[in-house]
């Protein structure tokens, strides 16, 4: 009795998506309004380094997060709808619910739309679609071009976008995306987190975002090519607090700004049959004034990845990826200094991941997913998933990870 | 002997399957709002992919497709150059992404011809042998 209850109990969570899929579709004024949702939780286990706020050398369940959308479609050319997301990754997200993205969109051509608000930033193959576990078939997206921890700097823009596509008839097809707006980034995000270890509490950060993307569908079936750049003048303010022995802490204005950032991205994705490749190399300079026009810090960010997925039927999926970020950064306060040598684990972070995904439904997935990773970037300068405050005992060279992470989508 | 016999026991049921699935041969129909009879290729796989909501004489579209089945499989392989999973992972980021939404599904080929027949623009397809009452058959060049 309690077996078959239990296997009815299975057989009506699975189901349940699926029905309220069917329930949440309705019309308003004879027009058709879709809502869609989804969440995912995992679990993060490591051997000996904690990695992204979370306490994964103790096993974390700290990893959840989960989005709502209603869209319409009010002409055949306009269409607004409005996301609202939310996270808790250890200590980002912080249960803050964000404004994912609302937005009006008018097409007046297959090439020339326009749209507007908060608009998720076309940038690389997955910068929009990043927080979608349910749209990759990894658990974790190659932090070397997705960090989740910085995922504010480049997931969205309250400005607008135009954007269109071009057939070049013999040759593919051109995608066009160029935008501009305003980042903000949430307080809960990695970089504030970074300072708040030496007295820092950045309580607004963000600014002027201007970019594009171009991507080639190639003529070669299944290939497409693709870049993307992006210049912003960014601006954080707060409050740090200093200590000195013997002395009261004493906390004063803080300020920082841009002296001159940009990212370029360079991707290219080829699919054939059940196998998926993909590549994407990306720059991040960061050349900022800090403590209130004390002095410069810039960073060279550099990261790469290459993938392979592949998908067995329609429930099983494999993948594997290798990843490499290294960062160089020059402080001009007296004393700071990198490792000169780009082979010091704090300097890189090399990651070797595989990845089995299983889809119990089309609205459900699970993972499981290993990483060996080799580094631990520049903590203290950078954020880079490990961070000295959640690793007081000191950090390894070395990290292994194990992820397992179930999602839904509605 | 008897390995070889499963051998060739498997690989005719392969090949049987393939057959299915090519003898699914595909109509694509469409709203007699739309005022060409023929549409490319490249079209269709705009319209489908949500890259484009008109054709090249103008006509405004909109795609309704087949939530599975053979016919379904062999157009979305064969004009679109994917899966089906892949399709399904495509419409879900333009939809988590505020770029576009989810398409008309249908459950067989009598609701896909019923839509197209009374929706303005719609376009879709159906198996060979479907009856295609009130709408227009678009060749595909």
């Amino acid at each position: 009795m309690k077996k078959m209850t239990t296997r009815i109990g299975l057989l009506m969570f699975a189901a349940l998506p699926g029905a309220l899929q069917a329930q949440f579709d309705f019309t308003i004024a004879g027009h058709d309004v879709q809502i869609h949702s989804f969440a995912s939780q995992g679990f993060a286990y490591s051997n000996d380094n904690n990695y992204l706020t979370m306490d994964t050398s103790q096993g974390s369940f700290a990893m959840t997060d989960g989005g709502v959308n209603a869209s319409i479609r009010l002409t055949d050319k306009f269409r607004i709808g409005a996301q609202v997301y939310d996270r808790n990754v250890g200590v980002l997200g912080k249960w803050h619910p964000q404004l994912d993205w609302a937005v009006a969109d008018y097409k007046f051509k297959d090439w020339f739309g326009i749209r507007g608000g908060v608009v998720k930033t076309v940038f690389g193959l997955e910068n929009d679609t990043q927080d979608m576990d349910f749209l990759h078939t990894f658990a974790l997206l190659p932090q070397s071009v997705y960090p989740t921890d910085l995922r504010d700097a480049n997931i969205r823009h309250r400005g607008g976008d135009i954007y269109g596509q071009i057939p070049l008839k013999n040759f593919g097809s051109l995608a066009y995306t160029a935008f501009a707006g305003m980042r903000e980034d949430s307080a809960y995000g990695g970089y504030p987190y970074l300072l708040t270890a030496n007295g820092g509490n950045l309580t607004s950060y963000g600014g002027l975002q201007v970019g594009e993307d171009l991507r080639w569908n190639t003529p070669l079936k299944g290939l497409l090519v693709g870049a993307s750049h992006e210049g912003e003048d960014i601006t954080g303010r707060g409050t740090w607090t200093l200590a000195f022995p013997g002395q009261p802490p004493m906390t004063m204005a803080y300020e920082e700004h841009s002296n001159r950032d940009w990212t370029n991205q360079f991707y290219g994705q080829y699919t054939i049959g059940n196998l998926r490749l993909a590549s994407e190399y990306r720059r991040y300079w960061r050349d900022q004034v800090i403590f209130n026009n004390t002095w410069e810090v810039t960073t060279d960010v550099r990261g790469w990845y290459a993938s392979a997925a592949y998908r067995v039927n329609r429930h099983l999926e494999f993948g594997s990826y290798y990843s490499r970020w290294v960062n160089s950064w020059f402080d001009s306060m007296a004393g700071l200094v990198e490792a000169p040598s780009q082979s010091s684990p704090d300097r890189h972070l090399y990651d070797k991941v595989i990845t089995a995904r299983v889809d119990v439904n089309s609205h459900w997935n699970v993972k499981i997913e290993g990483h060996f990773m080799d580094g631990y970037g520049s903590p203290g300068m950078y954020p880079d998933g490990f961070y000295t405050q959640d690793n007081a005992q000191g950090l390894k060279p070395k990290t292994n990870l194990l992820i397992v992470r179930t999602g839904f989508n509605f | 002997m008897k390995n070889l016999k499963h051998f060739f026991i498997t690989a005719a049921l392969c090949g049987f399957a393939a057959t299915s699935v090519r003898a699914a041969e595909i109509k694509v129909i469409a709203n007699s709002s739309i005022g060409t009879s023929s549409v490319s290729a490249e079209e269709l796989k705009g319209v489908f992919l949500a890259t484009k909501t008109s054709l090249s004489d103008g006509s405004h579209v909109e795609p309704v497709l087949l939530k599975s089945g053979a016919a379904h499989e062999a157009f979305v392989k064969q004009y679109l150059g994917k899966t089906d999973a892949a399709l399904e992972t495509y419409y879900r980021s333009l939809v988590f992404t505020g770029k576009g939404s989810m398409p008309k599904a249908l459950a067989s080929d009598a609701e896909v011809v019923g839509y197209v027949a009374k929706t303005k623009g719609a376009i879709g397809y159906v198996s060979a042998g479907a009856s295609t009452e009130g709408v227009k058959a678009l060749e595909v060049k």
